[in-house]
């Protein structure tokens, strides 16, 4: 037995040696490999932490964008699926109790939890407040308190909220996507608002040792901009106010398809407010509802209309707007199944198409008819059978209409989230005037004691152009030409400095190159300005009232401001202080002058004249009640002429003595039957300041008429009820501005010299009309009346009020 | 180390041995389980059960209870057992078929367990109530076991427990073992090789003949979860996401180690990455954590104890003594030399715990039950007078 007992001890022996020999050989030949895989496979779970992105300050310190902190309410299907799922029921009983909003039912969470065994990440709440998740957090932060709840956790993330919904949405700009800024300053500054996110991670140490750090995350900086909430909100008000006023007068939507409005410190480059119409709800960019532009689906550009009404005999015998107007209602209708979830197609009217689509369908291929096999009238075979450059060719025609609703969509929206301000271009006008003034001034070619006759009409390069007042201003003095906007006046003075001291200054000022505003999204206008080796003299006569060339928004105010300040070019910014997070000042952004493009005699004889457009001349409605102001109204006629679109503005700075703001308004085709009426711009222009110059305590330095007291005592009641005041801008006295330009931009790509240009005016009529015309004025519309017929005509021409082929105007 | 001790009856002054080298051996087992444990365990502890100590508690408290039984089967007289012997026999297998009512549940996939207000492995009881029963069987049939019908009826006794162990909890390797332990103990108690080693090489040829049919994929892995195993056992890195994974997580472990280790607790493979680390695994932690210096260490305190029981068993009094602790000699020698065959990828994944280290509180209870058995053995042996 002993022996018996030594043989088997021995055997064990034996086994033991050649398991050590086994250890020892897998540590001598696969020793560093695999001390490798085993570093290799550490994923170093690192956690992201994410950084609070920077708020967007007014001037004020009101807060405009904020990131607010929120939770995503995640689990663990792994570990809830433990203990064979002994702690599913309490876990999900726990999570709907609490008041979060789940994007799953009970049992669709609970036949989650089973069928993902091994899924340990879900979002199952996304973006809840720290009030609604903190049940959650406390039980998820306690777990010897809730034994059975368990495979829940909570994820830190921020979403951007913006208190103040659309306002400054041109300016601000919005965050999409993973924390990326679109548009505005988001956009520009989203470098400096993102900060860093930070990480918890694990590493090995030099002695291969797991350790654990924590790198905090660097939380976005702060933006202080120059905007002032209060004066941002008396724009938009009135730019809404004027929108609605003119709401479908002349033909169905907004009172114009563009309205813009920049107030700008003159002495220091700052914007204290920056707007445009239509506006969008920050919070909410995506949502089509407010769009002005409808989302329309052009049938030719859809390509399936022969389709349609092939198909759909409801369609037949209806005019091309009566189809277009059917086909809107069928995306809407589309776009109202999308959002309640219905398949698109459904709902729609094309549901009688479909057989008779399919009939010719089957024609086409021998008479197999398909079978569809998905859901509804997704899947039918539309009659979309296009020819190869087709975009819609090879879909269905559920999914072609879809596509062409989408582009329709994005393309409306793109067209809404830029800032009309800095992005679309456009051609002055008449506030172009004060710079060609200024350049001849500043150059001594003129010294301001000229006289010129208008005869309301010159000829200039072989061209015929007419001045706005055809009957002629008669002879007008130097301020006389600024004050009545004399086209023919500014064509001579344009002459006589030649177009090399004009397009100096227009560089000087500008012109054609960027602000480099701290916004993205400015237009670069080098290519919509003439060239001075091929400009001729027609060029140079309608350039100098503010034709055929193409300027934005903030190059004319920013220039403006250059030229009543004394002629210190400041750069235009928005952000004055960058903040850390804990709200110490990083950097400052100091006022910076780019350079002097006139004297400060010349700056102060260009003051005194535009003060005189406001006193005397065209400007007279822009004249806030108890102010006094100088300013220079503008209408320029959009390409292409003949359809009669303008662009009217308004260039205004208060207080005439020492300007402390500027204020820019530019309406962009008003929704009015003569759209040439610079008014409209003036007297949006007079709201503002009527609301913004007291608010800026800026004091009243003129006596008010009785009128106009009564005026203001009735629009502060309005103020103090909050209402819009709309009642206001009608019954302006009657002054009326109608310009005219001519023009052809030296880019024009006809190239064949046929300027249709034609005549010009510009005057207002009143008592000082220096023409000496006495012309009655309607007083509900503003337009002068024909003394025998009693028609509405256009002041200046004497022609009626409707705008024939070669009426057409531009600024005064 | 051998020390003697005072009889009871001072006119004979009979010394009698007491083995504290095998005492010192198993305490140190014990205690350096536990250390490893804590350090294998604590991770994945505290992620799941917020307690990095809940398996130490739950192990030190089974270790405990185990000293209590040890000291107490170590101060009476072992013959005491030998009259339980076939009640033993009969209530484990009892145990065993317990599992299908609904007092067995289901843990990590299996159902082997227990409950009974503490909950128990009915296949680790098996194991001691058959080393005492067939201890005592071979004793009583010393003659007829030396011809063959004596031989196969005393071994065919194991069967009901290795096939219900097999069947009915799912457990093939704690059948293997339970087969293994009876076989050992009549190989020590006849004279015979030849049969054994024709069993043997029998034995051999059949798994091979196995492996060769699963290789060559003539069994599909499909019948059972064990043939997959034998195919990851063959090729780990190509079955590297399931069934290899294991193996391959402990070869990681191991050949990371280098000769001393990455220092007590500075495991990588136990955060997370090698499954039951605490458990069937916790020889490549060691490996990992200790180098091949400390697992030569601990193989050569297993073969310590090992050499203890031989000389207990050597000299014990009587046949039955001496059979308890052959019997104890191969469960534990069995359990150490496949789990660490398994570790080390030399046989196919199967869950065999370590001795004394890896988790398990009634493995842990049962195995120094054992212990105390052997130790009241080799206080029976007379010195002198």
């Amino acid at each position: 037995m002993s022996i018996k007992l030594a043989v088997l001890f021995a055997m064990i022996l034996v086994a033991f040696a050649f398991l050590g020999i086994r250890l020892f050989i897998i540590n001598r030949d696969n020793g560093d490999k695999y001390k490798k895989r085993v570093l290799s496979q550490q994923a170093y779970d690192s956690v992201t932490i994410p950084a609070k992105r920077g708020d967007i300050v007014d001037r004020n310190n009101t807060k405009i964008a904020v990131s607010q902190k929120v939770y995503n309410v995640c689990i663990d299907s792994k570990t809830l699926n433990k203990d064979e799922g002994a702690n599913i029921e309490s876990t999900i009983t726990a999570l709907f109790s609490t008041p979060v909003t789940f994007n799953y039912t009970k049992d669709e969470l609970r036949s989650y939890i089973m069928a993902n065994p091994d899924s340990q990440y879900r979002i199952i709440a996304k973006k809840q407040s720290y009030e609604s998740v903190s049940e959650i957090m406390n039980m998820v932060n306690n777990p010897t308190m809730y034994p059975d709840f368990k495979g829940v956790w909570l994820e830190d993330t921020y979403v951007r909220q913006y208190p103040y919904n659309s306002l400054a949405c041109d300016v601000i700009g919005f965050v999409q996507g993973d924390n990326e800024g679109a548009y505005g300053l988001e956009e520009f500054y989203n470098d400096t608002l993102v900060g860093t996110n930070g990480r918890e991670y694990g590493y090995l140490n030099d002695d291969e040792n797991l350790e654990r750090t924590l790198k905090p995350a660097q939380d976005g900086k702060t933006l202080v901009t120059s905007i002032d909430v209060n004066i941002q909100s008396i724009v938009e008000k009135n730019i809404l106010a004027f929108n609605e006023e003119h709401r479908n007068e002349a033909r169905e939507g907004a009172g114009s398809s563009n309205t813009g409005v920049i107030i700008m410190n003159p002495n220091n480059g700052e914007i204290l407010a920056m707007a445009s119409y239509p506006t969008f709800n920050l919070n909410d960019p995506r949502n089509t509802d407010n769009l002005e532009v409808q989302v329309e689906l052009d049938p030719e550009k859809f390509g399936l209309m022969n389709g349609i009404l092939d198909g759909n005999t409801d369609l037949e015998g209806l005019d091309d707007s009566e189809i277009a107007e059917a086909v809107r209602k069928m995306a809407e209708e589309n776009k109202a199944a999308e959002e309640i979830g219905i398949n698109t197609g459904e709902t729609n009217p094309e549901e009688t198409k479909p057989e008779e689509g399919a009939d010719s369908e089957g024609q086409n291929e021998g008479g197999d008819i398909d079978i569809n096999v998905g859901d509804g009238a997704q899947d039918e075979t539309g009659s979309a059978e296009g020819s190869p450059d087709d975009p819609y060719a090879g879909m269905t025609y559920a999914q072609a209409y879809e596509k062409a609703y989408e582009d329709a969509k994005m393309e409306a929206l793109n067209a809404l989230w830029k800032n009309f301000c800095i992005n679309s271009t456009y051609e002055p006008g008449s506030t172009m005037k004060p710079f060609t003034m200024a350049a001849g001034l500043e150059e001594g070619i003129l010294k301001g004691d000229e006289s010129y006759v208008c005869n309301g009409v010159l000829e200039i390069g072989g061209h015929e152009i007419h001045c706005s007042n055809r009957l002629g201003h008669g002879t007008l003095t130097f301020a006389g030409a600024l004050e009545q906007s004399c086209n023919v006046a500014f064509m001579k003075i344009g002459a006589v400095i030649g177009k090399s001291v004009f397009m100096k200054y227009n560089q000087l000022f500008n012109f054609g190159l960027k602000t480099n505003i701290d916004l993205t999204g400015e237009a670069l206008t080098n290519s919509l300005v003439f060239d001075i080796n091929t400009m001729t003299p027609t060029d140079l006569a309608i350039s100098s009232f503010g034709q055929g060339f193409n300027v934005t928004m903030i190059q004319m105010i920013s220039g403006y401001c250059s030229l009543i300040n004394g002629g210190y070019y400041y750069k235009p910014h928005i952000v004055t202080k960058i903040l850390d997070s804990a709200g110490g000042t990083v950097e400052t952004i100091e006022p910076r002058i780019l350079k002097q493009t006139v004297s400060e005699e010349t700056s102060r004889k260009i003051r005194e004249l535009c003060v005189g457009v406001v006193d005397n001349g065209t400007g007279k409605s822009a004249r806030p009640a108890g102010y006094r102001i100088g300013g220079k109204t503008g209408t320029a006629e959009k390409y292409p002429r003949d359809k009669h679109n303008y662009v009217v503005s308004f260039m205004a700075f208060a207080p005439a003595e020492n300007p402390e703001i500027v204020c820019y308004v530019v309406v962009d085709e008003p929704n009015t039957g003569n759209q040439a009426v610079s008014k409209y711009a003036a007297v949006l222009c007079k709201d503002i300041l009527t609301e913004v110059l007291p608010y800026m305590g800026i004091f009243q330095t003129e006596e008010l008429t009785e009128k106009e007291a009564e005026e203001l005592a009735e629009k502060q009641q309005e103020f103090s009820k909050g209402s819009t005041g709309e009642e206001e801008g009608v019954e302006v006295e009657g002054e009326i501005i109608v310009d005219q330009d001519g023009n052809n931009d030296a880019q024009s790509s006809d190239g064949s010299g046929a300027i249709t240009f034609v005549d010009e005016n510009g005057n207002e009529l009143d008592e000082e009309d220096t023409t000496g015309k006495k012309i009655e004025i309607d007083p509900a519309t503003g337009y002068a009346i024909d003394p025998t017929s009693g028609i509405l005509l256009d002041p200046q021409t004497g022609a009626p009020i409707e705008p024939t082929s070669d009426l057409e105007d531009a600024g005064l | 180390m051998q020390m003697s001790q005072q009889n009871n009856n001072p006119k004979k002054k009979t010394k009698y041995f007491f083995d504290y080298t095998m005492l010192f051996i198993v305490v140190f087992l014990l205690l350096f389980g536990l250390v490893m444990l804590y350090s294998t365990s604590s991770y994945e502890a505290n992620i799941k059960f917020d307690d990095p100590a809940f398996y130490f508690r739950k192990q030190a408290i089974a270790s405990a209870i185990g000293i209590g039984v040890m000291l107490f089967l170590m101060l009476i007289d072992y013959h005491f057992v030998q009259r339980f012997a076939f009640l033993a026999y009969v209530v484990s297998l009892i145990l065993i078929i317990l599992v299908l009512t609904p007092l067995g549940y289901e843990a990590g996939g299996a159902r082997r367990w227990l409950n009974l207000g503490m909950s128990l492995q009915p296949a680790e009881v098996a194991k001691l109530a058959l080393i005492v029963f067939f201890a005592s069987v071979v004793c009583k049939f010393k003659d007829a076991i030396k011809g063959k019908k004596g031989f196969l009826f005393v071994l065919g006794l194991a069967i009901p427990h290795a096939i219900c162990v097999l069947t009915i909890t799912q457990n093939l390797s704690s059948a293997i073992i339970i087969f293994c332990i009876v076989l050992m103990m009549l190989f020590v108690a006849t004279p015979q090789y030849k049969e054994y080693f024709i069993m043997g090489a029998a034995a051999i040829a059949l798994a091979v003949i196995i492996v060769l049919l699963v290789k060559y994929d003539v069994i599909p892995t499909s019948i059972s979860y064990r043939f997959a195993r034998i195919k990851a056992w063959m090729d780990p890195e190509s079955y590297a996401a399931n069934k290899g994974f294991q193996t391959l997580q402990a070869l990681y472990a191991i050949g990371s180690g280098d000769f001393f280790g990455k220092g007590l607790g500075e495991s990588i493979q136990k955060l997370g990455y090698l499954p039951e680390a605490q458990n069937d695994m916790i020889f490549s932690i060691i490996c990992e954590e200790l180098g091949l210096f400390g697992a030569f260490a601990i193989i050569l305190l297993f073969m310590l104890l090992i050499w203890r029981f031989l000389v207990i068993a050597n000299n014990a009094q009587d046949m039955f003594g001496a059979l308890l602790v052959v019997g104890v000699m191969a469960h534990i020698s069995i359990q150490v030399i496949l789990n660490i065959a398994v570790v080390t990828n030399t046989i196919p994944n199967t869950g065999i715990t370590l001795p004394f280290i890896s988790y398990g509180g009634s493995s842990i209870v049962f195995l120094l039950a054992e212990m105390g058995l052997v130790l009241s053995v080799s206080r029976s042996i007379r010195l002198e007078g």
